[in-house]
């Protein structure tokens, strides 16, 4: 039913991964436990993966919702052009950053999570689906009312308002003839 | 605004003291004497399961709205359901790792029989993953973990699907927790009172004096009696199954239920369409029976096999006509397939005028289901503030003023309705203009007192149509101001207690419910109630 962007998931799903990554690293080396050094590395990776997940993409269809803050990040991948755009690269990128995260208990969640991102970045991959930066095109805001400062373009006597207001879809409709004669002090 | 301790008390009192988790105290006290032991070379941390807010019975929310056991909680509940729940899992994921590692380091040579590890520095990797309780633990998490992700707010609003999917995967979550506690990893002493706890052992010499008297007797108190056997230890039962079955079956039996009542077929009896992407769908069905504010879950096989989606009752069925109605807002891809279907069929019917073949798809209707809104007629005044589409629970309870005002407890509605689109007022313009010119032949012109509001000023618009006068002039321009409306309120109700409604977009629902904990008139309570569709 529907079209399912899977791509949505699994940058939920990898930036949670990269959160608990994280966590686990920071528990690693702080313990110092056996293996720290994996958890070294699953900090950084941890960071890494954060930062890369934080911008979101634009969905094929319908409203993006961008995260707080997310303009910086995105400019930043959006960088890199076809390497963060392609999903296979993603993919492939999350499963070899989880490996090392395996052999060590405080990452091991992590590595889990971020296998589990990994292969749903490939089924996304693999229905064609890409990343689209979400840029925001500043709009031309037309005010309410903002024509009424502008003085009137034709001089008097002129109809009401409603008419006189530009229709630009009949032009030729919309022009009359003055009834009175207009000279100018010239 | 400051915040009014009486208002919040009113408001969320209720609702935070009755959701937070009970700790079973009585447990805990035979938990620390069986498992002394235990507990003397490991840290154990294990909560009370968390089975009981697992079930999620909509039916038992139903009820407790009807009985008013909850005042409040209802908007509480229906935003955050079981999110404590996934925020203690980590703390509780954390500390069964902890006790992976201490079972390695800890490796006990004085009880052999607790060790869950087969060496002293066992790699806690291989405790987790050659042990039942360990695989089925990590496949917890996991399946957790893609639940988790799957819920947050963004993929439910983007793609509703995939967090109904696996949302459905609690049933194998469910099966993996009764099977989580097999392997007895948890042992408890079955000898205490033979070997009591803090007991010396008869072979080795108490420090107190250099030699041990092996027949010293208890006449010389607890803490000097010797063992008289060997610590034994036995698996602890496993009763995680007791506390999960219970609200287990409640859910089961409720699914039931729903599922047999909800196979009786509804009849359709007419599709309009309105302004703004709605349509309004009449049906009629045997043995259905609602009460103003409740809503439906509809279901279309040819549409979509699993989805079902909530939709509320607009009319109630009465004695009188039986039909109730819904009104759709066409917004995702489900209503757009349903719209169609519904309406091509009516299109259809022009080729063939004489003949009207009207074969509508098959509808499902599954409810109906409690909500906030049905506590409108338990106050004397109430507000109720809609905000585009939410109108809908208020179209009923509109509905049912017109089929009879005086039967209820309500004696002053203030009815507030705020749009993007001046359209949007001709979904129920016939029924405020029909209701209040009833009231006013009936005398009671101050009973209700309606106010519309354009949101989004573009030009100046009015209902130009006649017949809707009462409210041309009642229609204003730009946002509600709310603190001069609750001010005007609490002027004309002063000592009373007015129940608000709010059924409209979050930031609405926001300013409403600080508005209300912050007491804006000395001397009248107002009290939230909110639902959303989200």
């Amino acid at each position: 039913m529907g079209k399912i962007e899977w791509a949505m998931w699994a940058n939920e799903q990898a930036l949670a991964a990269g959160l608990i990554y994280l966590t686990g690293g920071i528990v690693g080396v702080a313990g110092q436990f056996r293996g720290w050094q994996f958890a070294a590395f699953g900090v950084a990776a941890g960071c890494f993966v954060c930062m890369l997940e934080y911008p979101r993409g634009k969905r094929s269809k319908g409203t993006s919702v961008a995260r707080t803050g997310q303009y910086c990040f995105t400019v930043c991948v959006k960088a890199f052009g076809p390497l963060t755009q392609n999903y296979y690269v993603r993919a492939l990128l999350h499963a070899a950053l989880s490996v090392p995260g395996g052999f060590m208990l405080a990452t091991v969640l992590g590595c889990v999570c971020l296998g589990m991102a990994s292969l749903i970045y490939l089924s996304a991959a693999i229905h064609g689906e890409h990343w689209e930066p979400i840029l925001l095109t500043k709009e031309v805001k037309t005010a309410v009312g903002e024509s009424i400062k502008e003085p009137p373009s034709n001089p008097p006597p002129r109809p009401p308002a409603e008419l006189r207001r530009k229709r630009v879809e009949d032009v030729e409709g919309a022009a009359y003839v003055n009834p009175m004669p207009v000279i100018t002090n010239e | 605004m400051a915040l009014s301790l009486r208002s919040w008390v009113a408001n969320d009192g209720w609702a935070r003291l009755v959701l937070v988790s009970p700790v079973v105290g009585g447990k805990c006290g035979s938990f620390l004497e069986d498992f002394h032991d235990i507990l003397l070379w490991a840290t154990v941390q294990l909560p009370p399961s968390d089975a009981g807010a697992g079930a999620m019975c909509e039916s038992g929310l139903s009820y407790s709205f009807e009985s008013e056991l909850l005042p409040g909680a209802a908007a509480y509940v229906q935003d955050c359901p079981h999110l404590p729940q996934g925020k203690k899992t980590v703390v509780h994921v954390s500390a069964h790792l902890i006790n992976a590692v201490s079972f390695s380091v800890r490796f006990s040579d004085d009880f052999p029989s607790l060790n869950m590890a087969q060496h002293r520095g066992q790699d806690p990797r291989i405790i987790i993953l050659t042990t039942v309780p360990g695989i089925t633990g990590v496949l917890l998490v996991l399946i957790l973990f893609l639940m988790f992700t799957a819920s947050s707010n963004y993929i439910r609003l983007s793609s509703y699907e995939i967090f109904f999917y696996t949302h459905n995967l609690f049933i194998i979550f469910y099966i993996i927790l009764m099977l989580h506690v097999v392997g007895g990893a948890l042992k408890y002493q079955s000898n205490v009172d033979m070997h009591p706890p803090g007991c010396l052992q008869s072979n080795h010499t108490s420090l107190s004096d250099g030699v041990g008297d092996n027949q010293k007797d208890s006449s010389l108190g607890a803490t000097e009696t010797f063992c008289r056997e060997e610590a034994r230890f036995s698996p602890h039962f496993p009763v995680t199954w007791l506390w999960v079955s219970a609200p287990l079956c409640l859910y089961c039996a409720e699914r039931l239920c729903r599922y047999v009542q909800s196979s009786i077929p509804v009849t359709i009896v007419s599709v309009v369409k309105h302004p703004c992407d709605v349509i309004e769908v009449c049906m009629m069905k045997n043995g259905f029976k609602a009460r103003p504010g409740q809503y439906i879950l509809l279901s279309c096989s040819s549409v979509s096999s699993f989805e079902s989606h909530p939709f509320t009752l607009t009319k109630c069925p009465t004695k009188k006509k039986e039909t109730f109605c819904v009104h759709l807002r066409v917004v995702g891809d489900w209503t757009e397939l349903l719209t169609h279907q519904l309406l091509t069929e009516f299109s259809q019917s022009e080729v063939l005028p004489m003949v009207h073949q009207t074969r509508y798809p098959k509808l499902l209707v599954d409810g109906p289901f409690g909500s906030p809104s049905e506590e409108v007629f338990n106050y004397k005044i109430s507000v109720c503030v809609a905000g585009g589409i939410g109108v809908t629970p208020f179209a009923c309870i509109l509905h049912a003023l017109l089929d009879g005002w005086m039967q209820y407890k309500l004696r002053r509605l203030y009815f507030v309705w705020a749009c993007k689109d001046l359209q949007s007022f001709y979904w129920f313009a016939d029924l405020l203009c029909t209701l209040h010119n009833k009231l006013w032949e009936e005398n009671r012109p101050d009973y209700l007192n309606i106010q519309l509001y354009l949101s989004t000023q573009t030009e100046f618009q009015h209902l130009c149509e006649e017949r809707y006068k009462p409210l041309s002039s009642r229609l204003r321009i730009g946002r509600p101001q709310w603190e001069l409306l609750f001010d005007e309120i609490g002027r004309s109700n002063n000592h009373k207690r007015i129940g608000v409604f709010c059924c409209g977009p979050k930031g609405m629902s926001r300013a409403l419910h600080s508005l209300c904990n912050s007491n804006p008139h000395p001397g009248v309570t107002f009290e939230f109630n909110t639902e959303s569709f989200i």
